[in-house]
């Protein structure tokens, strides 16, 4: 289960807080800078995000994450300096590229904007547990077999990786080319996928009649496993998120005034 | 029109539905595995479009990213969870109508799919990051559009068409011969006309 999802339970106060206060977090931090409409405010979320991921004790592992948008960073960076329609303003040259002011901070707010959205969603994603979140959903309404379908893609997907290790291994014993041109590497890819996406198919019949069999299709009202005792941070987190959001509203009302 | 729309809600569809995004993760891991330049990440969403219909296709596709996005941090592709939506939906309605039958009308469907990718994913393209896709070579037909003063939307339309077309053509051979393959009895649970008969 855990090699896919990134959560890990170090039962901070971040980790106790309820999914859907988290979501609200997410939500507060992507609005802010939307409604500030200031680079500086991306700064702000950002360095909360930041806060935050160090609160929860898990900074060290969203880093691979902030490191992947970083080749998406340079490549904006690169693209909209060097040739944003506006560009007008030389900043710097370097060798014979010349990047552009308008450009140049065009790409900033894109790339706080990444930033800020993949740091707020890391608060979320490493510190919220899938299956705490599917329980909620259910509970306030969405269908049990919604629930079914989040909560299988966790099992499903490690068991599909196992058996994409193994058949690797086979095609490759058997002389398949896997390095080389594109033509080549191309040509690899229907004999690695197509074993595996044909036995996960036969083995949807299966359970499909196991779940069948367990009364899977049964309308009526469901119980759930674990009961979740009401936390005090839950209030005082919303009602924080509340006032840092219409603060940011009223500056920016009365900046425009 | 009601009958390419036509869905069962059965225990066999949800339990497809998790597998079909299992098979898009794959797809993608193979993918990155292998370098190739291309995303691969709808095989399962389109396999769920030709055995369930439009309806599930579109649902396997929004829920693949929206599962990806929320869980594994990669919230790149919540985004994309329209674009996914639209080709489960375009690709379904293509099965639908006859179009994964023969192999060259399967490239029809993978050309349609590939198309409605495009059509949703410039705009998404264009006002989150300024019309890069993330893709080696897209992105540098980007900068030579750029370069050369063409309008950003052109040129973000040009840099999805290399690589979304050619993803799909393959997604679709893929699924084309897969569904060509799997047995009858597997394919006879997602049989929207088939009809129970009763023996008392």
């Amino acid at each position: 289960m855990s090699s896919f999802s990134l959560y890990v339970d170090k039962g901070t106060w971040l980790h106790k807080l309820h999914p859907y206060t988290k979501l609200l977090y997410i939500l507060v931090a992507i609005v802010i800078p939307i409604i500030g409409g200031n680079l500086y405010f991306f700064l702000i979320t950002i360095g909360i995000s930041l806060g935050l991921l160090i609160c929860g004790r898990t900074l060290r592992r969203a880093l691979p994450l902030v490191a992947f948008s970083f080749t998406l960073i340079a490549v904006i960076f690169l693209v909209q300096g060097l040739f944003y329609h506006d560009n007008e303003t030389v900043l710097f040259q370097l060798w014979k590229l010349t990047f552009y002011k308008e450009g140049v901070l065009y790409a900033t707010r894109i790339g706080g904007n990444i930033l800020n959205m993949l740091l707020s969603f890391a608060v979320f994603v490493l510190c919220t547990s899938p299956q705490e979140l599917v329980e909620e959903l259910e509970k306030s309404g969405f269908s049990p077999k919604f629930g079914y379908i989040i909560n299988s893609v966790f099992q499903i997907i490690p068991q599909m990786m196992k058996s994409k290790n193994t058949i690797m291994d086979a095609q490759r014993s058997r002389g398949m080319e896997t390095e080389g041109s594109v033509m080549v590497r191309v040509k690899a890819f229907f004999p690695m996928i197509s074993p595996v996406v044909m036995s996960s198919l036969v083995n949807t019949r299966e359970r499909a009649i196991a779940l069948e069999v367990r009364g899977f299709g049964r309308k009526n009202p469901k119980s759930y496993l674990s009961e979740r005792t009401k936390y005090v941070g839950d209030r005082i987190a919303v009602l924080v998120l509340i006032m840092i959001l219409a603060a940011v509203i009223a500056w920016r009302v009365v900046t425009c005034l | 029109m009601g009958k390419i729309f036509k869905t069962k809600f059965t225990v066999a569809t949800i339990v497809l539905i998790p597998a079909c995004i299992g098979i898009n993760y794959l797809g993608k891991l193979i993918a990155s595995v292998l370098k190739l330049p291309l995303w691969l990440d709808s095989i399962g969403t389109c396999i769920g479009a030709c055995l369930g219909g439009p309806i599930i296709g579109a649902i396997c596709g929004a829920l693949n990213n929206l599962i990806y996005g929320l869980t594994t941090g990669d919230n790149i592709t919540l985004i994309y969870a329209l674009t996914s939506l639209g080709i489960g939906l375009v690709v379904g309605i293509l099965a639908r109508l006859g179009f994964m039958e023969t192999f060259l009308k399967a490239l029809v469907c993978a050309v349609g799919g590939g198309l409605i990718a495009v059509v949703i994913s410039t705009p998404l393209n264009v006002i989150f990051w300024g019309g890069t896709t993330g893709n080696v070579w897209g992105d540098a037909l980007f900068a030579l559009t750029q370069a050369n003063g063409l309008p950003v939307w052109l040129g973000s339309f040009l840099d999805e068409v290399v690589v979304d077309v050619p993803d799909k053509l393959i997604t679709i051979v893929v699924v084309y011969y897969i569904l060509k393959g799997i047995p009858k009895k597997l394919t006879a649970l997602y049989d929207v006309n088939a009809e129970v008969e009763r023996l008392d």
